[in-house]
């Protein structure tokens, strides 16, 4: 049995290795900070409002998005969008992922074997 | 009354540059606002609602921190070793000098020699304190200063990349801490023990007056000198250590640290001025204090050679170390 402590902090590890991507990939369709979390939580990656709301500044200022403030609702919102960089290096990078996960599953196979 | 919200918005801005501030709150306020009305819609409380968003973001200071890119560390990973080894030295080399120098100046100031010795070992903890304070502060300021981002990259760069050549010496070579101890108590033994035979002997003349085991030759000329040169020698072998092995001008000071001490004392047993003559007389055995004498003799005879077997034995383990990995002394002990 492993222990709560250990597998939440090696997963933990494992999701601050995707954020990033996982920001890139969905703020293709524009979308603001709170919005962002849900559709991240929705889609199985649960994460901080603390993290996430500094990296979006992060990512911003090295230019991989790109932001504007909506301010047709009541409440004005900041929107991000993914640039034309950021979608090149979340290409780059899901491509990676994929070939990571290929090479797990290959690991995982020649174990059991 | 303030709201919770409000109070956290200007805690966490506090920490933020101007510039980007009025972004930072408009942002925050809208993510905060947009996740309590999702809890109330829940059917939450508006003040318990409040109350955990809040809570769920955190302590705004860390949060400030993130967004702000500053680190919530004094002296991160890459700078660490480098602040170790410039500290580590700094007060090595530092403190046992200025503990020798200022306990030479208060004795020829005519001070006592506790009262020296105390005020030696004060003023060189001061200097280690203020060492350790300003080479840390330095430090911290190199971590997070913009201004300071090429400087600590060139700190970073000069000392990050490591090459075998900056392989410390084979562990035997090493003067481990435990020899440095050795000869450091060593010297602080025989300093304690001549100050305390200076005015006690364990024998009195028939006037009950205590007869000094030593020469006043010895007592009033020679022994403020010597207790330096011994300070020094101390001094010596912790730089010594420092540097982790013996080098031609630790070995070349070294020898005239020895000679020094050891003329003297040669000169002084066969002038016959070592020990005390009423010292002997009192003793009933004279010639333990005549010049001629075999005592004398043989302090001589054994103070020559063991000197010479010090000095021998310092040479003898000076290494010569290409120049190359001199220049790399800074990497070496990094790894």
């Amino acid at each position: 049995m492993v222990d709560e402590e250990v597998l939440g902090s090696h997963r933990q590890e494992l999701r601050r290795g995707t954020i990033v991507l996982a920001c890139l990939l969905a703020l293709r369709t524009p979308g603001y900070g709170y919005a962002l979390l849900k559709t991240l939580d929705t889609a199985g990656i649960p994460s901080d409002a603390n993290t996430i709301y500094p990296l979006l500044r992060r990512l911003e200022e090295r230019g991989l998005l790109e932001s504007e403030w909506n301010t047709d609702d009541a409440r004005p919102r900041k929107f991000y969008r993914t640039s034309a960089t950021g979608a090149e290096l979340a290409t780059q990078l899901m491509t990676d992922m994929s070939t990571l996960t290929a090479s797990l599953h290959t690991l995982n196979g020649g174990g059991t074997r | 009354m303030i709201s919770l919200t409000e109070r956290y918005l200007v805690a966490a801005l506090r920490g933020i540059p101007e510039r980007q501030r009025a972004d930072v709150e408009g942002e925050l306020r809208s993510s905060i606002a947009d996740a309590m009305e999702d809890r109330v819609a829940a059917g939450e409380d508006r003040a318990a609602a409040e109350t955990a968003v809040l809570e769920g973001l955190g302590n705004p200071a860390r949060l400030a921190a993130e967004y702000a890119g500053r680190p919530l560390y004094l002296i991160g990973p890459e700078l660490y070793l480098v602040y170790r080894f410039l500290l580590l030295r700094l007060v090595a080399i530092v403190v046992p000098i200025v503990f020798v120098v200022l306990t030479a100046v208060e004795l020829l100031g005519g001070s006592g020699y506790i009262g020296a010795l105390v005020d030696g070992a004060g003023g060189a903890l001061t200097i280690g304190v203020q060492l350790a304070f300003w080479v840390t502060l330095v430090f911290a300021f190199l971590e997070r200063a913009d201004a300071a981002r090429d400087a600590r990259d060139e700190i970073v760069g000069a000392t990050g990349r490591w090459t075998v050549d900056m392989l410390p010496d084979a562990a035997a070579d090493r003067v481990s801490v435990g020899e440095t101890v050795g000869e450091v108590v060593t010297v602080i033994l025989t300093i304690g023990g001549l100050l305390f035979l200076r005015n006690l002997s364990g024998v009195t003349d028939s006037a009950g007056e205590v007869v000094p085991l030593f020469d006043r030759a010895l007592t009033d000329v020679w022994f403020p000198a010597l207790i330096a040169i011994l300070a020094a020698t101390a001094v010596l072998q912790v730089l010594v250590f420092a540097v982790g092995r013996w080098t031609v001008p630790l070995a070349a000071a070294f020898t005239l640290l020895e000679l020094a001490f050891a003329v003297p004392v040669i000169g002084l047993a066969l002038n016959g001025t070592l020990i005390n003559p009423a010292f002997a007389a009192e003793l009933g055995w004279p010639p333990l204090a005549e010049r001629d004498g075999p005592v004398m003799l043989v302090v001589a005879v054994a103070t020559t050679l063991v000197t010479a077997w010090e000095i021998f034995d310092a040479w003898r383990r000076t290494r010569r170390t290409p120049r190359a990995q001199a220049v790399a002394g800074l990497g070496q002990t990094l790894s």
